[in-house]
């Protein structure tokens, strides 16, 4: 006080009344003076970080505040998003939060809740620093990072992979997830180095489901569009065991458009879910119709057979547009496919079915969804097409609200003259059958999650043994820790979406085309590197460069160049690369291209006969349904679910995603093992009890949770957990059913049969 | 000055928790662990929960997103011994982490569990959020907040705010704030914002042009525990 007093030049003399003599109102002043001063210090002191004034702290000044436009991957859908960046005068840079982008009206600007998490992605602790090369330890569960791996350069790694590859018949390379353009590289490294064996993950999910629907109208594209452009809804949709708001693709979109049509448009669209389990959808449907697992395609016969007996199914499409409709016909309307000959198989009763028939062939365009649980069994390819001819009878195919076919962007071809093969891609099937045999003796997998996704995953199953294997060779390119690392020789770290080049393609669903950019929001993470260059990188060494170099492209062939030039040039035929990516002079562009609008009613048909086809050999078959509780050995089904906040790049170390895991649950960190409450007072079991699944392919331990809504007969767990080389807030959370579920495919698309195993259970 | 209120479609909702994780990023919410998660120590601003009813086949879930309900008449408020918790002028009950002793009679208080304590010293990297309202320190008079804010300080309660710096933000700037029913938005909190079905609007209850005041106009609605006279802000149309 006293300092201050005196600084000032024009301050008065402090006064004092009596020489020495201090008054008595002075000496509270005073006193009252230094108290103050003393706690101002003591306050100052407890301040946190109040030592430097806030404006001098350059690290939370902020220098640029940007949203960039890019695009999600942690599922399939790849939706549109903004990414908010902000850098400090000190120059740090930090990601701090993610939303949908308003430019993308695929999903109306809207993201669903996984893309958040792409925070936690980018920032994930357990990310690859360096390339690593196995110097020891035993591959699979009991890895340990830091001891068995040892750090090289990333030109050793890469000339050491491509040293290991022997010949191209013996080199399989796994897709996980992956951008539409790093998918085109990998393909286009499959034909140029001259393997057939590429196999796509994602048709352990959806082969079966594409198959039946190929069958009937030749096209891999279609998609439920929900709600048109003009705004023509779906007014009736039949879901069977489809989980069209929690986890059918694509998801942002079909959840934008559920808000619509329950609520925005005039006439609320009416859902009825036939599912085992009472799923998020199910519970969000107007009704919910309990089945036995597996009786899908029967129900759908039986809807069929309802709608032609009385005449309800659409005779100008089903005339002018239709192949096999009378041997469809004639079969379906057999007695083994009445109402009341699949209630007994279905669990429905027989008035119901006739109900649900009547009312989804009168509300049209009326859609009949097939999910993932409907077509992974061993006839899951006539579910489907079961369920999709359904959709030909009330005419809803191609029309508005109804199925429409994708269309795609024209991107720039990448050359094809000179290449050893032309065709890739493998079944499932034809994949395990490969590994069985030891056809192939090295892999590379891109963001590969096989382990983790196939039917006996277990320690010590095929899967694990075959991975395990000295002499296979694993190379694994991801961004962090996850179950195929631990297998691998090498593993080539790749940044993550955030840090990328790329576009992606629209999936099926909205009709028109929509690409969106995929562009870096930070500098990739440590020496990790864009797929993208790994894969120029690799093909460069091998010798296959210029199959990735085409003429006056504007690709320099400067590696480091690589992907961002690719980007460009393969989207240069739609928009100029300028206006599409993000830069300090073009902050505004949005980082989406919408193609032109959709037109209805083509009826462009890739089947032999240019018509879409019934097809009715074999469909007898869907009435071979396995009923709970039938045998003694293993009474239950096992049914598992792929909930909201399962991301699908085959990590799961992501706190945010973890805590929050099971809405209809409360819980979090793990997977339950959820079973109807009558069928757990038959067994012996009680909520919250310790419990072992047991198949005759192994067991697992879960915590049970008795529930009302769930089939009686049938236990459901949900996937996406038990994880054991993914990082600290993944591993040992919950178990993966896929340890118990047995190997059985489906005949036509070679997709395993992920529902067909049975269990039993027993506490722990 | 405005009465901000949020309004809830659970038609629309399908319970994906984008606005649960929208309002952790946006906020800087530190996240639990399975211990935490065990002892219901994590923290959370915004929470999805669900209410299971009736006995198979005929069974009905509600899934209810839960924000602060900011009520017109919080019991949070009475019982704060410190004044750490208040309400604004424009009805947003606030949190000041510096006054706040940490005695939790407000998590008691809070009939709807919106409230929650921090257990633990946050992780630096967690602090790096230049973008978030800085730290204004005790000399700016005038200035209320949950302060030091983002950062935290262990044996403080959180909650929501309706994302108050958003709005604030947005009334300097002379931006609008709230939902709209055509689909032009102005200014919104995360949650309301991220929400994928739109089943979320914002907006000011005084205001009859604003979306809350016609969706409450046009349909029925809801106030959870309502009898206990909190006359809560956060208002759910049913199914």
């Amino acid at each position: 006080m006293s300092q201050a007093a005196t600084d000032k030049p024009n301050s008065p003399e402090p006064k004092r009344s009596n020489g020495f003599k201090i008054s008595r109102r002075a000496f509270l002043g005073v006193s009252g003076g230094v108290a103050a001063a003393v706690l101002a210090v003591v306050l100052a002191l407890k301040r946190p970080k109040l030592a430097e004034p806030v404006e001098t702290q350059t690290d939370k000044v902020v220098a640029a505040d940007d949203l960039i436009s890019t695009s999600c991957l942690n599922c399939p859908t790849r939706c549109a998003i903004q990414v908010r960046r902000v850098q400090t005068t000190a120059g740090k840079t930090k990601v701090v939060k993610i939303s949908g982008n308003p430019a993308s009206t695929y999903s109306e600007g809207k993201c669903c809740s996984r893309s958040h998490v792409g925070l936690q992605v980018l920032y994930n602790p357990d990310r690859f620093q360096t390339p690593l090369k196995r110097v020891g330890g035993t591959k699979g569960r009991d890895v340990n990072y830091d001891a068995d791996f040892a750090p090289v350069s990333w030109e050793t790694a890469l000339q050491d992979v491509a040293s290991k590859l022997t010949s191209p018949e013996k080199l399989l390379i796994l897709q996980g997830l992956n951008t539409t353009s790093n998918e085109d590289l990998i393909r286009q490294f499959a034909l140029a180095y001259g393997t057939r064996n590429l196999f796509d993950e994602e048709g352990l999910e959806t082969a079966a489901d594409r198959e039946g629907k190929m069958l009937a109208d030749g096209r891999s594209n279609s998609g439920y569009e929900m709600v048109s452009e003009d705004g023509i809804s779906t007014k009736y949709i039949l879901a069977f065991s489809s989980g069209i708001v929690e986890s059918e693709r694509p998801l942002a979109r079909n959840l934008r458009l559920w808000g619509k049509i329950r609520r925005e448009l005039p006439n609320k669209t009416r859902v009825v879910s036939f599912d085992p389990r009472y799923s998020v959808t199910a519970s969000r449907a107007d009704e919910w119709l309990p089945i036995n697992p597996g009786s899908e395609g029967a129900l759908a016969m039986a809807i069929a057979h309802v709608i032609l007996s009385e005449g309800l199914y659409d005779t100008d499409f089903v005339n002018d547009h239709t192949d096999g409709f009378n041997d469809f016909s004639t079969l379906a309307r057999t007695r083994r496919f009445s109402p009341e000959s699949v209630s007994g198989i279905s669990g429905v009763p027989a008035d119901t079915i006739r109900r649900v028939a009547r009312e989804f062939a009168q509300s049209r365009p009326a859609v009949a969804w097939s999910g993932e649980a409907a077509t992974s069994w061993p006839y899951g390819t006539l579910a489907s097409h079961a369920i999709y001819c359904l959709n030909a009878l009330v005419g809803s195919i191609d029309v508005p609200g109804g199925i429409v076919y994708q269309q795609y962007p024209d991107y720039q071809p990448m050359p094809t003259s000179g290449l050893p093969i032309t065709e890739t891609g493998i079944t499932f099937r034809e994949m395990a059958d490969l590994l069985r045999d030891g056809a192939v003796n090295a892999a590379i997998g891109f963001s590969s999650n096989l382990i983790m996704s196939v039917p006996e995953s277990r320690e010590d199953g095929r899967w694990d043994e075959l991975l395990k294997n000295d002499n296979f060779f694993y190379v694994h390119v991801g961004p962090a820790k996850s179950e195929m690392a631990a297998y691998a020789d090498y593993i080539l770290p790749a940044c993550t979406y955030l840090e990328d080049w790329g576009y992606e393609s629209a999936i099926p669903g909205s009709g028109y085309a929509e690409v969106r950019i995929k562009q870096p929001v930070i500098a990739p993470r440590d020496e990790s590197r864009p797929t993208a260059r790994t894969v120029f990188d690799l093909a460069t060494i091998l010798g296959r460069r210029d199959f990735f170099l085409p003429p006056s492209s504007g690709i320099s062939g400067d590696s480091k160049e690589f992907p961002e030039e690719f980007a460009a040039y393969r989207t240069s035929l739609f928009i100029a690369w300028s206006d599409f990516r993000w830069s300090e002079s073009k902050k505004d562009n949005t980082g989406v291209w919408k193609g032109s609008s959709y037109s209805y009613r083509n009826y462009a048909f890739g089947t032999p006969s240019g018509k879409f086809e019934f097809h009715s050999s074999h469909l007898e078959y869907l009435l071979n349904v396995g009923l709970p509780g039938e045998g003694t050995d293993y009474p239950l089904e096992l049914a598992i679910y792929r909930p909201v906040l399962e991301i699908r790049s085959g990590s799961q170390n992501f706190p945010w995603a973890q805590e929050m895991y099971l809405v209809m649950h409360g819980r979090g960190w793990r997977n339950l093992v959820e079973i109807n409450r009558e069928t757990a007072h038959e067994h012996g079991v009680g909520e919250g009890d310790e419990v072992v699944i047991e198949s005759p392919y192994g067991e697992i331990e879960g915590e049970a949770r008795v529930v009302e809504g769930m089939q009686p007969g049938v236990v459901a767990i949900a996937t996406g957990q038990g994880h054991f080389a993914s990082g600290e807030f993944a591993d040992g959370m919950g178990c993966n059913p896929m340890d118990v579920i047995g190997t059985e495919y489906d005949e036509e698309s070679g997709q395993p049969s992920f529902f067909s195993t049975r269990v039993r259970i027993r506490k722990a | 000055m405005a009465n901000w209120s949020m309004v809830i479609d659970l038609d629309k909702c399908v319970g994906c928790q984008a606005c649960s994780l929208a309002c952790k990023a946006e906020n800087n919410v530190p996240h639990g662990s399975p211990y935490e998660h065990k002892r219901h120590h994590d923290i959370f601003w915004h929470k999805v929960i669900a209410a299971w009813e009736g006995e198979y086949p005929a069974v009905n879930t509600q899934i209810i997103p839960m924000p602060c309900m900011h009520c017109e008449h919080p019991p949070c408020v009475n019982v704060c011994p410190s004044k750490a918790t208040y309400k604004r002028g424009d009805g947003i009950v606030m949190q000041n982490f510096r006054r706040c002793l940490g005695c939790r009679y407000c998590i008691v208080a809070c009939p709807y569990g919106a409230r929650s304590f921090n257990f633990k010293d946050q992780a630096d990297e967690e602090y790096q959020r230049p973008d978030l309202p800085k730290d204004l320190g005790l000399s700016n008079e005038g200035h209320i907040g949950p302060w030091p804010y983002p950062h935290r300080t262990r044996g403080v309660v959180e909650k929501c705010t309706y994302c108050f710096h958003r709005i604030d933000q947005a009334l300097e700037d002379g931006e609008e704030v709230g939902s709209k029913l055509d689909g032009h938005h102005g200014v919104l909190p995360a949650c309301v914002e991220a929400c994928p079905t739109e089943a979320r609007y914002f907006g000011d209850l005084d205001d009859p042009e604003s979306a809350v005041s016609k969706l409450l106009a046009s349909r029925s609605f809801i106030k959870l525990r309502e009898e206990m006279l909190t006359s809560p802000k956060t208002i759910y149309l049913p199914r």
